[in-house]
Order: structure tokens, then sequence, then C-alpha cells
């Protein structure tokens, strides 16, 4: 994931700067710059990066119109940066096809697990194998390796397993995982959803009864924690 | 705008009330006058001819006329004469001098029944004669009225009518009259309710009140421009801001995790990202807050499943790194039951993480907080409960009161600018719902938030 091209466009200096230093910190390798629309679109022709942050207020073109400019030959990822907090410019940005939305000031943790977030979900194949402290999900092939035995995945744990790991780490409503498995009308599913992730907690964890992967939070949702060190 | 209809009422209700007191006062006032009337012997207005011709006596053609009769006569200033069936004057007490001594039967029938030679006229028919007495000019006013047997009753029925006709008529025209001035007065006193809701007015210019609703306009227009401009003003300095509050959060951020610097520079780096984190919260509250007031903030209201929304709210928190000394915890009151409400999803998870958030700040030491949903005669029921210090009596009013919130903390600790529980009220406010605030039992505070719910079929 770190060696993902990342195109940052923002006509501030300093704050492109920042941004630049704070993901090379974080372990990101391949970071590019761009202080206008026009120049973000020369970079982003010639670089074919991997995820763009995109400022949406600069002089000249402006990021909606970059983004209209991309998205007219890309699906590449595009995480909109601004300083315009309006429900109507959010919406305005997801219509022209961001698939994030962060208004600024933001938390430099949150602008980084936003973007870690969009890579897994934009580039899920490079990783297949999730590695959890008592078994490894193989999400291409839906099974779970653990204790030598292979447990398969039925299609409705394989998406809730993949709606809870694209969400690592992080809590996850009940109401969003019967949503990932039955769409919009989810009512009244919570009841077999806690039935489906019993069955995968029974395939992942070493003991189901005292569960270290996949973690109840009373009444809100569940959490997945993964191996601290992933191989 | 019933206030209006009833103060309109009101007005017609006392007016019809004026006229029949004053028809009351009327005939009051004629029945007095009658009283006074007849105490003043004013109802004796004939003359007592009879009784003067009872005193009268005839004997052997010789008439003779009684002291009391003289003062029938002296007391009115009157005449008297007696008449023959010749229309000679047989008898005569005080005749003037000028009138004759004999009529044609043409002037008897001209005088009987009206005047002789001015002096107004009574006549009484005697067996021996015709009495007649005259009275001063101008004491007396004779007049002869005479009509058709059959008109009386319909002259008497149409005095009737057409005195109904014309109170029917008053009635009419000044009920007219009222529902003029209120059609022309409504759209004024509606606009300046709406003024003084902060609403914007917009009032025809025409008409007799024209110039009335012209200035209302003004007056509106005014106060909206002020309003924006104070808006534009918040929104502008909020979005400058935010951009040097990004890099300042990000160097902060970084100087604070190189673990190759001296501790006490990281530890200040560490102050600059918390105090900067409280301005990030400030200007997002004050932008918020800005919006709602001025009802620039566009609500986006669709049905939500209300413990969906109450879970987002908390797991958001929850997935923030939050201090340990902080128990969060969720209650379904009636678990499995759809609780569904029309509201705007993103404010309400707001509502309800500025609630926790208020119970976090409140209690630095720590306390647990328990956040539940219950479905109550129809209104989803918000509970943000705690068992911390909770809030002074006092404090408990004012939040409950209409009354605008300062800063709920105490002067010794760090910014906090009481935007939180301003704008939980808002959030509130533009679901059509009701907030209290009360003591949490056995201490802490308690905050319920009720907001109608969609009914199920």
């Amino acid at each position: 994931m770190y060696d993902k091209k990342i195109l940052i466009v923002d006509d501030e200096a300093d704050l492109l700067e920042a941004l630049s230093s704070m993901f090379e910190r974080a372990g990101y390798r391949n970071i590019l710059t761009a202080n206008n629309g026009k120049s973000a679109l020369e970079v982003w022709k010639k670089e074919q990066p991997d995820i763009i942050i995109l400022d949406v207020m600069m002089p000249g073109m402006d990021g909606f119109h970059v983004l209209k400019e991309i998205r007219r030959t890309s699906k590449v990822p595009v995480l909109m940066l601004t300083a315009r907090g309006e429900a109507d410019d959010k919406f305005a940005g997801f219509e022209n096809g961001a698939d994030d939305y962060l208004v600024k000031p933001f938390l430099p943790k949150e602008l980084l697990f936003r973007v870690q977030a969009i890579l897994k979900r934009s580039y899920p194949k490079q990783e297949k194998r999730v590695y959890l402290d008592a078994s490894t999900v193989d999400l291409e092939k839906a099974e779970v390796q653990r204790d030598s035995g292979i447990y398969p995945l039925t299609a409705k744990e394989l998406t809730l397993f993949e709606k809870l790991y694209q969400n690592a780490g992080r809590i996850v409503t009940t109401g969003a995982l019967c949503q990932a498995v039955c769409g919009e009308f989810w009512q009244g599913y919570e009841k077999t959803l806690s039935t489906h992730l019993r069955h995968l907690r029974e395939k992942i964890e070493a003991d189901p009864s005292r569960p270290v992967s996949l973690i109840t939070v009373k009444g809100v949702g569940y959490r997945l924690n993964l191996k601290e060190a992933q191989p | 705008m019933k206030s209006i209809e009833r103060f309109f009422r009101r007005y017609i209700l006392s007016t019809i009330g004026i006229l029949i007191l004053f028809f009351l006062l009327n005939i009051l006032l004629l029945g007095a006058y009658f009283v006074i009337a007849g105490l003043g012997n004013v109802k004796n207005s004939n003359f007592p001819i009879e009784e003067l011709s009872r005193h009268i006596e005839a004997d052997s053609g010789q008439f003779h006329i009684d002291a009391q009769a003289e003062e029938i006569l002296a007391d009115s200033g009157a005449w008297a004469m007696i008449l023959n069936d010749s229309g000679i004057v047989i008898w005569e007490q005080d005749l003037p001098a000028e009138l004759p001594r004999r009529y044609t039967a043409t002037e008897v029938a001209m005088f009987s029944r009206w005047y002789l030679d001015d002096y107004p006229v009574n006549i009484w028919k005697r067996t021996d004669g015709l009495l007649v007495v005259g009275l001063p000019p101008g004491d007396i006013a004779n007049y002869y009225f005479s009509f058709k047997a059959g008109y009386i009753r319909p002259l008497l029925a149409g005095i009737g009518a057409v005195f109904c006709i014309n109170l029917l008529l008053m009635a009419y025209l000044f009920i007219r009259s009222t529902r003029r001035v209120e059609k022309a007065m409504k759209p004024i006193l509606e606009g300046i309710h709406q003024l003084s809701e902060g609403k914007p007015v917009s009032l025809e210019e025409k008409g007799e009140l024209a110039e009335i609703n012209s200035g209302l306009n003004r007056a509106g227009d005014y106060l909206i421009k002020k309003d924006n401009t104070r808006a534009v003003w918040i929104r502008g300095i909020s979005h400058d801001i935010r951009t040097p509050l990004s890099v300042i959060l990000m160097y902060a951020s970084e100087i604070e995790g190189t673990s190759a610097l001296p501790p006490a520079t990281r530890r200040q780096a560490g102050i600059i990202l918390r105090q900067s984190e409280k301005l990030k919260n400030l200007v997002s509250d004050l932008n918020l807050t800005t919006k709602l007031e001025y009802s620039m903030q566009p609500i986006h209201k669709e049905r939500l499943n209300a413990v969906e929304s109450a879970r987002q709210a908390l797991s958001e928190i929850l997935n923030e790194e939050m201090p340990e000394q902080y128990e969060l915890e969720f209650s379904e009151q009636q678990p499995g039951k759809e609780i569904t409400l029309t509201g705007d999803d993103l404010l309400l998870r707001r509502m309800l993480s500025n609630l926790i958030r208020n119970s976090m700040i409140h209690n630095p030491s720590g306390c647990r907080i328990i956040l539940s949903v219950a479905l109550e005669n129809g209104s989803c029921i918000f509970t943000v409960t705690d068992d911390g210090k909770g809030m002074s009596e006092d404090r408990l009013q004012e939040l409950n009161q209409d009354k605008s919130i300062t800063s709920t903390q105490e002067s010794t600790d760090d910014i906090e600018h009481g935007l939180g529980l301003k704008i939980v009220r808002q959030i509130v406010k533009a679901h059509n719902g009701t907030v209290h605030f009360s003591v949490a039992h056995p201490q802490g505070l308690c905050v319920r938030i009720a907001l109608p719910a969609v009914k199920e079929l």
C-alpha cells in the first residue's frame, strides 16, 4: 500500500509541504504535488497516480473542474480536501465523482485513515489475505485457515467480513452491516446478522466465546481487530 | 394567525355590544323624558274643556260660571265662548274684542280643529250650544292627521321593517368595513409577526396602506441584510482560518510524534495540537450555529432509523481515541422495535455527539455515559445520562427555559464557547422536538430529547 502514488493538489504552499511531509512520515514513498488545477492535470496524465487528494478552491481551474476532467477518462480515487464545508458543496463533490470529502481543518490522522480506507477499497486484489490473531482469511478464495484446517466462508459471511475489514479497527454499526448484506431495506435483519457473525466468529476465532478479532460493541455494532504485525 | 382573527372578532363583538348599549341608552333616555314630561304635566296638552263645560251652567237662557271654571281659564290664559246653532255667541268669557260675535257654519268648520285668528282652539259640544275655548297664540300646536284605515297597519309594519332594515344595514356595513380593515391589516400584522421571528417579509405595496407595507418590507430587507452580512462575515472568517489551522494541526502533530526531538518541544507541540483542535471545533460549531440561527443550513430531512442514527453517533465517538476514564453505553429501550423519524441524519448525529461530548467536557475525571433510544407516545426519545458532577438547579432552569446559552464551564477552564448545547437546542427546534435537562439519579445530568416519530401503518 505504501508504494502507491499519491498526488496532492493545493494552492497553499505551506499546506502542500505539510501534507507531503505527513504522508512521507506515515511511510508513503511516492508523493507527487501540484499547486493548481492545470498542473494537477498534467501530473495526473504523466504519472497516473493511484489516489488524488484535491483542493477545491484554487485560482484558475477549481477542484470540481479538475475532477470532471479526470472523470472523463479515469476512475482513479479522489479525496476532496476543502475549506468549503457546506452540505451542498459536499453533495456537489460526490455528484462529480469524488470518493470522499474532508473539510479543513482536519485531524492529520483522520486524513491518513481515510486515504488508507480508500486505497483498500479501490485496490482490493493486492490485499488477498487478512491476518488475524488465530487465523488467516483468504478473500479471493473465501476461506479461513486456522489450526491447519480450512473453513469456507458463505457469500454473506464474506460480505460481512469484507465490510469489517474495510473498517478494520473501527466500529461498524449493526445497521451498516445489515445494509452491506441486504441493501437499503435491512430492517428486521439484526437477528439473522448476529447468527452470521456467530458463524464467522466460530471460523476465525480460536475461542469464539472469548473473541479477540471480531469484537462485539454492545448495542452498537462490531469491530474487527487485525493481527498487529501483518506480513 | 389566530391572535389576529381573535383581535378582529373581539373588535366586532365589542362594537355590536356598543350598538346594543346605544339602543338601550336611547330607550332609557326616552323613558326618562316621558317621566319628566309626565311630572311636568306635559301630557295634559289638551285643554280640560270637558271639565270647564261642567262648570258652566245655563239657567233660563242665562249662563253662570263658577270660580273653578274661571281658575281653569285663568291658568291657561284662555278665553271661552258658547255659540248657538245659528253661530251667534250666546255666552263669552274674556273673549278678545277683535274676534267676531257671529260665525258662519264654514267659519266654525274651519276653526273647530285648528285656529281662530292664531288662537289655538278646542271645542266641546253642549246641549245648549258649542263651547269654544281659545288658548294664547303659540301655547298649543294643533295638527290634524288623516289616514285611510287600510294604510295604518301597513304603515306600522313598514316603520318596523324600516327600523329593522336600517339596523341590519348598519350591522352589515359595519362588519364589511371591519372586514376591509382586517383584510388590509392582516398582512401587516403577519409581517410584523414574521419580522419578530426574523423571517423575511414581502408585502404587496399597493392600496391605502401601501406606505406601511413598503416600510415593513424595507425593515425586513434591512434585518435580513444585516443577518446575512453577519453570517457571511462569520463564514468568511471561519473559511479563511481553515487552511492555516490545517497546517498548524499537521506540523504540531508531526513535531509531537517525532521521537528525535526534545521531550519539552514535543510536549509543547502537543499543547499546540490540542488547542488547535479546540479552535477547529469552535470554527465548526460557530459556522453551524450561525447557519441554523439564520436558517442558512439546509435541512435534508429523510426517513431515518433512530436506533441506527444513535449507534452511528456513538460509534463515531468510540472510533476516536477516547480517554479511558469514560465509559460509553448504548441502550435500546425496546430491543428490535423499529423507531422511524423524519430528520436530517447528519444533524441528529451531531446533536447526540454534542450531548455526549458535553458530558465528557464537564467531567474531566471520567464518568459513565448512557445513550438510550425509546418510543413513547408517538415520540422518539433520545436520552443521554451521565453519572458525573451534574449541574446546579439554577443552571438547569436556565437551560430548560428558552434563554440564550452561555458557556457551561467554569471560568477557570480552558476555552469553551457554550455553543455545543446551543446547537443541540437549534437542531431539536429544527426537528419540531423538545429538550429537557434534569438531574440524573443518584447523580449526574440527564438530557431527554423528544422528536416526533413517524407513525407505523
